[in-house]
């Protein structure tokens, strides 16, 4: 049997072992490819030294690992800087630049896929669409929380990829579904920011149950605690699932985001258990990023275990046995 | 807490101090640091860079930033928006003080400011602060 959705790693959720010299970019490649992964993101900015001008020998050696480990190159990720100068932000012309530059990276890596971020702008995205059918390089824009599709600016953005015969997508990252604190947030309130725990119970309940902001805010609670309750309705809101009947069309990846993954049980704060399902009656076929993004609270998890969990997880709820 | 903090052990490196010996003259000391992030940044990102050894500020005049074979003061970091600062380059950190350091152990604070360039999400920059102390021996 085929499987319609396959996991793809995103070195990205190395990024504390590979920063703290725990790992080099090889043994990255090699873990992910001992869990069975048989796709690679890139985050550039990270990885490749001499970025954005990597040296020939660099990119050479690069794709002998992929080779090597024989893993596909899935997406490469790169960024709009906008506020690279001190004083003002990118123009149109250094945003295409850098784009630009970023594609032609990818190309000679093998990727055929670059993921670019919201602020490339409507005028500029659609510029690119020449290079793209020059290079043969798709350029899909990551929407990810705050964004959702209820942001004015991605009606154009998805009126743009319709018209673009297929070159210019998405890539929805499921941050945007995010319900309810996970485990680190909630661990972080507490040993951090001197929450108590009863009360981050409670308004984590309070807000499960559709309570207003303001109504919690005006509870029994420290100065911590209610930037506690801040937080919580800044960064979670009641899965929309409907959404991703807006993106799928123009959806040429997905990024699986987590925090963190208990072992045996579904994820608690993005529901995997609904979008997963949903991803394949829409009829999405290709890789789901597990992009584990953990280590940027202060945690010793491992990716590796987060990563295994993801895999574990997924393939439970799409009751993938082969 | 504010995003990318758990980065900030790196930004001062383990790697020895070392006084910079020109012929028979020390003209000062050098440590190594590291970008507090999961990805590398232009250097222009960076809006206040500061030493502290043994709790005294080192004036910025004194100090010079060295990375990408190069050497900058921290006054012209503004500008180096083609500079890029990899995540896994140490820059070396020169402080030009007559005679050195003394050999031993010292603290060595490094605090920073810098601007995160993709989080303009609605129009805001992220701008984190950050800091590392380290006790560092000096050879």
């Amino acid at each position: 049997m085929e499987r319609e959705i396959t996991y793809c790693l995103t070195l990205y959720s190395f990024s504390r072992e590979y920063v703290f010299g725990q790992y080099n970019l090889e043994e990255c490649l090699a873990k992910g490819r001992e869990m069975g992964y048989t796709g690679v993101e890139l985050v550039a900015s990270q990885m490749v030294p001499g970025y954005p001008y990597p040296t020939r020998q660099w990119k050479q050696e690069f794709k002998a690992l992929l080779k090597k480990y024989n893993m596909h190159p899935v997406c490469y990720s790169a960024y709009i800087d906008m506020g690279t100068h001190s004083d003002r932000d990118l123009n149109e012309s250094e945003i295409i630049q850098s784009t630009l530059n970023d594609m032609l990276i990818a190309k000679e890596f093998g990727f055929d896929l670059v993921r670019t971020q919201h602020a490339i702008s409507p005028v500029v995205f659609e510029k690119m669409l020449d290079y793209c059918k020059k290079i043969g390089m798709k350029l899909a824009i990551e929407m990810h929380h705050p964004h959702n599709p209820e942001v004015p600016i991605w009606k154009e953005y998805l009126e743009i990829m319709d018209r673009s015969g297929g070159w210019l997508g998405i890539v929805p990252d499921f941050s945007i579904f995010a319900e309810t604190p996970h485990i680190l947030h909630i661990r972080q309130a507490i040993d951090e920011m001197g929450c108590r725990e009863d009360k981050v119970k409670n308004i984590i309940r309070r807000h499960l149950a559709g309570e207003t902001e303001e109504s919690v805010l005006s509870g029994d609670y420290s100065n911590a605690e209610k930037n506690f309750v801040r937080e919580v309705y800044e960064q979670y809101a009641p899965c929309k699932i409907e959404w991703l009947n807006t993106l799928i069309k123009n959806s040429f990846y997905v990024h699986g985001k987590f925090w963190y993954l208990e072992e045996g049980i579904n994820d608690i704060c993005i529901p995997y258990h609904k979008l997963m399902p949903r991803l394949k009656e829409l009829g999405y076929r290709g890789y789901v990023a597990s992009e584990y993004e953990g280590h940027h609270f202060n945690s010793n998890e491992e990716a590796a275990v987060q990563l295994r969990r993801f895999v574990t997880m997924c393939d439970r709820i799409l009751n993938y046995t082969f | 807490m504010a995003a990318f903090q758990a980065y900030n052990k790196i930004l001062v490196c383990d790697d020895d101090i070392r006084n910079i010996q020109v012929g028979n003259s020390v003209i000062g000391f050098e440590f190594k640091a590291q970008y507090p992030s999961y990805r590398g940044t232009y250097v222009s990102c960076i809006e206040l860079f500061e030493i502290e050894i043994d709790g005294e500020t080192v004036p910025e005049k004194s100090i010079y930033f060295q990375l990408n074979g190069k050497q900058f003061l921290l006054s012209q970091m503004k500008d180096l928006y083609a500079e890029y600062w990899f995540i896994m380059e140490k820059a070396v950190l020169r402080v030009m003080q007559d005679g050195g350091i003394s050999v031993g152990n010292h603290n060595v604070t490094l605090k920073i400011r810098h601007r995160i360039p993709y989080t303009g999400y609605f129009g805001q920059y992220m701008v984190l602060d950050g800091a590392c102390t380290k006790t560092l021996r000096a050879i």
